[in-house]
């Protein structure tokens, strides 16, 4: 037994050691990326590793409008689109050139997929082909004002698709970053400098802070409660930046409930919710309150659409305007996400005061969001991550978009409503969906960056897009010794 | 011998008949969390018979095994790859983890319950009472990263988390081996109490045999017939897998990945984690009683 003890105690010892230091750029993931196959990725993760190994035809720029990325394009007319590549354009990271029977070979492809979740979003197309080495036609069957905001899938070469190349976890595009390898954290190589980085999932928030303080990580964005991140404001060698999101909270209704069919009693929930107590105590910094779904920035956003007040008393008054018997007893779902749960909590007290008992159901993401598709719900709260266009209104709040043909989920019907998504005035429906609340809008949650001080140049945008890898530096331990 | 290993097969198809149920009975369609919410019917209908997804499910089950029976777990619906490479992937990870979290908690658990029942209500004793009683309380997800403030942050010791370097796994083998040793610490001393007691123990000493030798020739190997069920037991649910210790230290398990395919409702995944994990179970199982018959040659299983 004793020389058991001593050989393990050797072993532990031997195990013990100081960090190694890194020239690569570390960042600690709350969730690792899936499938690094742009047709295929659907999880937040894996887009935004792709959107730094792949070019899109088209990106969006700070008032989210489209704009040429590797393709300028022309309508010819509303069912016929023409993209010529920009001739700027970089190699694949395979070396090979990008050419317009590339562009043509991806959307073939997705289209051709039975088992993507981006296949829908191109059925509208009947053909994709292209005319010479740098210029690409989409014929629609239907017309589609908006189609070159969808065309956003990064372009892969058309020689490895014919090949059956496994993108899904061998990448291979011509953006920023190239993809090195993938064992337990995600490696990619900056093509301009050869800068190397590290994407590695912690799971846990207060190890990723730890990991943070250590120097086993050089950055983390996101995903962590407020309290951790006033945490890390306080230490040194530490620096936060914080920027305004655009990713919108809301509380969605189940517009077949007898009760919240009643237009007063969504009005008195969204009257019964304290967001400025909310957004000073248990949300980070350049959190906003919420009006519509785009942001008034959104070059469809609403600029002058204000967000409900608290007011329990109202709330109480409409409540029982609407022939009420309080306490109103309701039901509300959420993931088991701690975050998610704490404000939760923070809503049932608040709506308290209004004369709403709330009763929280927390359940794993499966059974929550499969219940929320299938109407099972009167209240539950989610998160509009990444919207670009307005279509966003069609997909939620248009009568034929009821799940499973869309993600109107609580199962709004108004007339008006459509008529207005059809005509895409979409001030008029932010305003009528503001009236008619299907959802009560409650913040559009902001971002932040925590880096270690020797980094510079990561420029943070709303979305939590990571893009800021593609310009991060770091210096270097002889730039950071003190010059004799 | 043989009744004992034959009984091992019913436990097994029971273990795949009710994790292939509850799997397909839980909430959440894969093929809505492969296509999202704008696919049609249609798509999801061609989808769904390709999975194999709308043929009623004892057919469902039947396929299943006939696959299993030539070794094919079949592929990840999310990641598309076949799942017996990330079993293969994960596995040795967990029980590199739970062979040195045991080791730990038999270095720490056994002295202490031997030193406690022979000075029993003596101060040693209430020393590791206390000791191991306020291991046992601390949960994992508290104790781990209790752990990483002492020896990665404060002392710098050890990395906090992940498996980059050979002392990523101290913490997390410290974590769930405290727990463990706690366990081992109480089973100990009460088996050893009462072994002490024991006419042949007393009749070892009556024999004048040095203090020691009947302790470690007799009373110890009486005593730690129980502490080997125990050890046994423990070390099936270590290699199943430690969910919170796995995920709190970035240690890349099975326990982790039937964590995460649950959440993605990636069937061929948890059916094939849970399958293993079974099998892990009644292994182990099978292998404790059989050393438990060479410990105590009156236990037989067969004549």
């Amino acid at each position: 037994m004793r020389y058991f003890i001593l050989l393990l105690i050797c072993m532990l010892l031997a195990a013990c050691g100081k960090p190694v230091s890194h020239e690569e750029i570390r960042m600690a993931l709350a969730q690792a990326p899936i499938n690094l196959d742009p047709r295929y990725a659907s999880d937040a993760a894996s887009e935004r590793i792709n959107h730094l190994i792949y070019r899109p035809l088209v990106d969006f720029d700070a008032n989210s409008r489209p704009q040429p990325a590797l393709a300028a394009w022309q309508m010819l007319s509303p069912t016929h689109y023409r993209f010529t590549l920009l001739p700027e354009r970089a190699l694949f990271h395979d070396g090979s050139t990008l050419d317009a029977g590339d562009v043509a070979a991806t959307y073939n492809s997705l289209r051709a997929l039975k088992d993507s979740p981006h296949t829908a979003e191109f059925a509208n197309i009947r053909q994709v082909s292209a005319l010479d080495e740098n210029t690409v036609e989409f014929v629609l069957q239907a017309d589609d004002d908006m189609f070159p905001s969808r065309l956003i899938i990064g372009i892969l070469p058309a020689e490895k698709i014919a090949a059956g190349h496994d993108f899904s976890r061998q990448p291979v595009g011509n953006g920023p970053l190239r993809f090195v390898s993938w064992q337990r954290s995600v490696r990619l190589e900056r093509v301009s400098d050869r800068q190397r980085f590290s994407l590695q999932e912690v799971r846990d928030p207060t190890v990723r802070v730890l990991k943070l303080l250590r120097g086993e990580v050089d950055l983390l964005q996101g995903d962590l409660p407020p309290e951790l991140v006033k945490y890390l404001r306080r230490q040194p060698g530490i620096r936060l930046s914080e920027v305004e999101g655009s990713n919108y909270s809301y509380l969605g209704f189940n517009l077949e409930d007898t009760q919240l069919s009643k237009p007063e009693v969504r009005r008195a929930i969204a009257h019964a919710i304290d967001r400025k107590a909310i957004l000073q105590e248990v949300l980070v910094g350049g959190s906003r309150e919420a009006a519509a779904i785009l942001p008034p920035g959104h070059w469809a956003g609403h600029r002058t659409l204000a967000p409900y007040e608290y007011d329990p008393a109202l709330a109480r008054a409409l409540l029982q305007h609407a022939g009420i018997a309080l306490p109103l007893k309701l039901v509300y779902k959420t993931s088991t996400d701690a975050q998610r749960v704490r404000l939760a909590t923070v809503m049932q007290a608040q709506m308290r005061e209004a004369g709403i008992q709330l009763e929280i159901r927390s359940l794993d993401w499966g059974t929550f969001f499969d219940d929320v598709k299938h109407g099972k719900f009167q209240l539950y709260g989610l998160t509009w991550v990444g919207i670009r266009t307005p279509e966003i209104y069609r997909l939620a709040f248009h009568s034929a978009s009821v799940p499973p043909a869309g993600a109107n989920r609580g199962r709004y019907e108004d007339a008006t409503t459509d008529r207005l998504i059809e005509a895409a005035d979409w001030q008029a429906v932010s305003e009528r969906v503001h009236q008619m609340l299907p959802y009560v809008p409650l913040w559009y949650e902001g971002q932040f960056v925590a880096m270690r001080s020797d980094l510079s140049g990561y420029s943070l945008k709303p979305d939590g897009s990571w893009d800021g890898l593609a310009t991060v530096n770091k210096r270097s331990k002889k730039e950071m010794k003190p010059q004799s | 011998m043989l009744k004992r290993l034959l009984g091992v097969v019913p436990v097994v198809f029971g273990v795949l008949l009710l994790t292939f149920l509850l799997v397909h009975l839980v909430p959440g369609d894969p093929v809505e969390v492969m296509l999202g919410e704008s696919a049609s019917s249609a798509d999801r209908s061609q989808l769904r018979a390709e999975l194999g997804l709308d043929r009623p499910i004892h057919v469902q089950f039947g396929a299943y095994l006939g696959r299993l029976a030539q070794g094919d777990f079949g592929h990840s619906i999310h990641t598309r790859a076949p799942v017996s490479q990330m079993l293969a992937e994960r596995l040795p990870a967990t029980m590199r983890l739970a062979l040195l979290a045991l080791a730990i908690a038999i270095a720490i658990g056994l002295p202490l319950g031997i030193i406690a029942a022979l000075r029993a209500n003596r101060w040693p004793d209430k020393l590791a009472t206390f000791s191991s009683l306020t291991l046992s309380a601390m949960p994992h997800f508290w104790l781990g990263p209790l752990l990483m403030m002492v020896f990665a942050l404060w002392l710098g010791w050890l990395p906090v988390s992940g498996m980059d370097s050979a002392g990523s796994i101290v913490l997390p083998a410290l974590t769930l081996g405290f727990g463990l040793s706690a366990i081992l610490t109480r089973m100990t001393r009460a088996s050893l109490l009462e072994v002490l007691n024991e006419d042949f123990v007393r009749t070892a000493r009556a024999k004048g045999l040095p203090e020691r030798q009947v302790i470690l020739g007799h009373a110890l190997r009486a005593g730690l017939l129980p502490v080997v069920t125990i050890v046994g037991l423990q070390l099936g649910s270590l290699l199943a897998g430690t969910v919170i210790t796995e995920t709190v230290f970035g240690w890349d398990g099975i326990g982790r990945l039937l964590v995460e395919s649950i959440e993605k409702r990636d069937y061929p995944v948890t059916q094939a984690c849970v399958l293993v994990i079974a099998l892990i179970y009644v292994l182990v199982n099978l292998f404790t009683d059989l050393l438990y018959t060479q410990l105590d040659p009156r236990v037989r299983y067969s004549r």
